[in-house]
């Protein structure tokens, strides 16, 4: 009998699902963790009297307690919806572009499109449609497009997925345009791309529509504690159902044997055999760096070399002692852009020239226990890829980090003056410090770019290997609910594979 | 087997923009790379910033005061990493069979990358100390982390106006401070508020001097504490009335703190008393409280001599004493958990305690969720009872 049935390699989002889901369903579980506490990105760090989020914006997915979506039935059967509180947000976003607009929008499905009818009267009826759009190709995306593929039958396709065959893979930016004439319109409407980190002229429409209906109509959430309370609690249930946990531990190598899965060797020398691994690192460090064998397999090759690094952030982890009102907060989130057009700010995210697009995140507006009383808790950042910074020399390092912060506070402080003067605590991350903690080539922190192609309808399974499997933004999407729901569905594909092969090894007896 | 799409490739072909899309799938892998040429890249970015381990050579030892050693360490392989002046390295050490480890303060300069120094004072009550004093040689091997903490200068928010209030061997970090600012003339001003318990036990006395005659920014005031035959010195404690005599423009200054932890609460209440502002000033974490039975909510009924027995999960038990630090008995027990600060701050030693409970002083800098299941920081965490925890 080998040590453990599954051995998974990093307790991120997926991992952690991943791990738990197999434990829970009686696979003998080791979760193995590089650092020292669970969660990866979701996960936070004490300053003074700040607990500081680190990567959690809007959880979405959740749904209310009486209309419970996707995410709220995934931990609810993950055994931790009692572990944690989840705090309901209002509001969806503020977008300002200082001198020219300045719209805050309710997290309200219906709400928000009496709001934007108000403020565009020329392109109310264009709202109206628009939102029709979204949640028509949501709905479709989510349940009748896998039904009609699972029954490979183009009419059912045709007659199920109306929209979604006409603009679910269109270029975001075209479809906008189609609906829209008002530029400002369209801006407001584009904030969230920078949740999927590509301009929307790359992304699938079907993704930013998901997007703003998955936000506004289920509500962004919080949790008390912030995502770290969802990874503690996650690896309590794991760790009740019997699984686990190795921290400070990462692992060193994937040992097979003629393409099969054998053990993981930790960095500390210790070897577990197991049948199947589930690596939650990304997919360069899986197959080039974890796997024994001297090169990747091919067809992770070929899918890599398809593939795109994503992007990383710069954030601002700010502690201020005084309350949000203070230096204007009115939403717990807020975009600040210069140009209407989302493409200058990508140019930039290679480079080190000061952002020109950011967002502002208050934790404790909605929910005061984010932070000691009369003070505020934010996070600032820019989205920009690791390359500029990994051309930094050591020595300069830290003044190019400060310098850079300064520009970023410089952006935000147009709309919320008053920052500086009030900061009790700051912690800056770069691209560097996303790659420190992620492991991942650039600081990636949603894995490949999320372009129309990068979607795993135009992906094969990687199954060159016999036993291992992938979890994590690598193999699907980014962000919080994506990462669970695909640990989640990998876990269970490794329990059924598991469960044919004992029936197997039973009928060979 | 690329470019084998099975039969989804016919379904979707329907849908839009679905073919261009396999398109540009299939050149982006003509053009794009296995990413193998990038291999190790990850872990070399990271490791010439934030090495998990320095391997070291003590190649000179300098003798400071009758109490106070410089050990100047110099790195066994690469270059050493940089670090911002103010910063720590925990130290590695065997002594006598016992793995432990102590953070020490680096006091050269930050632009230096030959060596670092690291000064050391002897804390009678010590053990570490009297190990790094008088048993390490020249030539001696140390194995120790990266740099690391948050006690440094923070050019965003910390101003120009800097005021370091140093007890005994605090001086460390602010010698590297200076170096620092010295090198960069850029407009801040520093004075140091530099207590010592004796004339004889003034670390870097001398090279002060030298330092405050070279420097306009620098500004020193030295107080002895416990003696009363110093000519030039202010003699006693640093007191209330001299912060406000000696600091130019309170209000916009920026308080550094760093000495022993009587020392550090008691300019915690001065500067409290002066409405200092707690975002203007900046603590040096220093170890688990020495007497954590003499903190206010320390648990009345619980005898801090008593004894309790501490069992790992799967691997033995032994006993302790509730006064002492989790990880220090561990560590004398055989036991090892990773840790750097020693101070609760930096998270490294977390262990989980599965039954029982544990002490945890307000400088166990615990997240919300780790109080909720358990989680302490074993550097700072006091055995209240018997425990069984999970390394």
């Amino acid at each position: 009998m080998t040590d453990f049935d599954v051995i998974v390699i990093g307790s991120g989002n997926a991992g952690l699902t991943a791990a738990t889901r197999a434990q829970l369903r009686g696979a003998r579980t080791l979760l193995l963790e590089r650092h020292n506490i669970p969660g990866g990105c979701a996960t936070s760090f004490v300053r003074g009297d700040f607990e500081f989020e680190v990567a959690l914006h809007q959880l979405s997915g959740m749904g209310t307690e009486e209309q419970p979506f996707v995410m709220r039935q995934l931990f609810e059967s993950l055994g931790i919806m009692d572990k944690i509180e989840v705090v309901e947000e209002q509001q969806l976003y503020r977008i300002v572009m200082p001198g020219e607009f300045d719209v805050s929008l309710p997290a309200n499905w219906l709400e928000l499109q009496q709001h934007l009818a108000k403020l565009y009267p020329a392109e109310s009826e264009n709202v109206s449609r628009y939102f029709n759009l979204c949640e028509s190709i949501s709905m479709e995306s989510f349940m009748l497009l896998p039904q009609a593929r699972k029954a490979n039958d183009p009419d059912l396709l045709k007659q199920s997925c109306p929209n979604y065959i006409d603009y679910g893979l269109r270029p975001a930016k075209q479809v906008l345009a189609e609906f829209f004439s008002d530029q400002d319109l369209i801006a407001v409407l584009s904030a969230y791309w920078c949740y999927l980190g590509m301009p929307t002229k790359d992304l699938p429409f079907v993704d930013m529509a998901m997007l703003i209906y998955a936000y506004a109509a289920f509500k962004p959430c919080h949790v008390k504690g912030g995502s770290q309370a969802i990874s503690s609690a996650l690896l309590e249930s794991f760790m009740q159902a019997g699984g686990q946990v190795k921290f400070n531990t990462g692992a060193d190598k994937i040992i097979t044997d003629n393409k099969q899965v054998k053990a993981v060797r930790t960095e500390h020398g210790e070897t577990y055999s197991c049948r199947s691994v589930i690596s939650n690192a990304s997919a360069m460090h899986t197959y080039n760096e974890l796997l024994d064998t001297p090169s990747p397999p091919a067809q992770a090759a070929t899918d890599m070399k398809s593939r795109r690094l994503g992007t990383s952030a710069f954030v601002l982890y700010i502690g201020l002692d005084c309350p949000p009102e203070a230096i204007g907060v009115t939403e717990a989130s807020t975009f600040i852009i210069d140009d209407r057009d989302e493409e200058t700010a990508c140019e930039k995210m290679n480079s080190l020239a000061p952002p020109s697009h950011t967002m502002l995140t208050c934790y404790n507006l909605e929910d005061s226990s984010f932070a000691p009383p009369g003070k505020s808790n934010l996070s600032v950042l820019c989205l920009q890829y690791g390359a500029p910074w990994e051309h930094v020399a050591a020595e300069d390092y830290a003044n190019t980090k400060y310098q850079f912060a300064q520009s970023l506070l410089d952006h935000v402080e147009r709309v919320f003056p008053g920052i500086r003067a009030n900061i009790e605590e700051i912690e800056v991350a770069t691209p560097l410090t996303m790659m420190r903690y992620l492991n991942t080539a650039g600081g990636a922190i949603y894995g490949f770019q999320q372009n129309t192609q990068d979607s795993n309808l135009f992906r094969e399974n990687i199954n060159a290997i016999d036993g291992l499997y992938m979890a994590g933004c690598w193999n699907g999407m980014g962000g919080f609910q994506p990462t669970y729901m695909l640990g989640d569905q990998t876990a269970k594909q490794v329990v059924r594979d598991l469960q044919k092969q004992n029936t197997e090894e039973v009928a060979h007896a | 087997m690329p470019n084998s799409f099975t039969t989804d490739d016919n379904l979707l072909s329907v849908v839009n923009g679905y073919s261009d899309a396999v398109k540009h799938r299939q050149q982006l892998e003509k053009s794009g790379s296995d990413f193998s040429e990038s291999k190790g890249e990850v872990a070399n970015t990271i490791a010439q910033l934030h090495p998990r381990r320095l391997q070291l050579q003590v190649v000179e030892i300098i003798v400071e005061t009758a109490s106070t050693k410089t050990l100047r360490v110099k790195s066994l392989s690469k270059a050493l990493p940089p670090f911002q002046a103010g910063q720590y390295i925990n130290l590695f050490i065997n002594i006598d069979g016992v793995d432990t480890a102590r953070p020490y303060a680096i006091s050269s300069s930050p632009s230096c990358r030959d060596h670092y120094d690291l000064t050391v004072k002897r804390l009678d009550s010590g053990y570490v100390s009297h190990f790094l004093l008088d048993r390490i040689q020249a030539g001696d091997h140390l194995q120790s982390t990266g740099p690391m903490g948050t006690f440094h200068y923070n050019p965003i928010f910390h101003g120009d106006n800097l005021v370091f209030l140093a007890g005994g061997s605090g001086i460390a970090p602010a010698r590297s401070m200076i170096e620092a600012f010295a090198a960069e003339n850029s407009g801040k001003q520093l004075h140091i508020l530099y207590s010592s318990s004796y004339q004889d036990d003034v670390i870097f006395d001398q090279e002060l001097d030298t330092l405050t005659a070279a420097n306009d920014f620098l500004k020193v005031s030295r107080f002895i504490s416990r003696a009363n035959d110093a000519a030039e010195k202010i003699s006693g404690r640093i007191s209330q009335q001299d912060i406000q005599a000696l600091v130019d423009d309170i209000d916009s200054a920026m308080f550094y703190i760093c000495g022993p932890t009587s020392f550090n609460q008691a300019c915690e209440t001065m500067l409290a008393q002066l409405q200092v502002k707690a975002r203007r000033i900046r603590i040096e974490c220093n170890g688990p409280p020495s007497r954590p039975q003499d903190r206010a909510n320390w648990p009345a009924a619980v005898d801090s001599q008593q004894s309790v027995e501490i069992t790992i999960q799967g691997r033995g038990s032994f006993i302790a004493s509730s006064n002492e630090p989790l990880l220090n008995s561990l560590e004398r027990n055989g036991y090892s958990a990773e840790n750097a600060c020693r101070s609760g701050e930096c998270s490294l030693c977390r262990v989980k305690v599965v039954k029982g409970s544990v002490y945890n002083p307000s400088e166990a800098r615990l997240r919300k969720s780790d109080a909720q299941y358990g989680w302490c920081h074993s550097c700072v965490a006091f055995p209240l009872e018997d425990l069984e925890i999970i390394l």
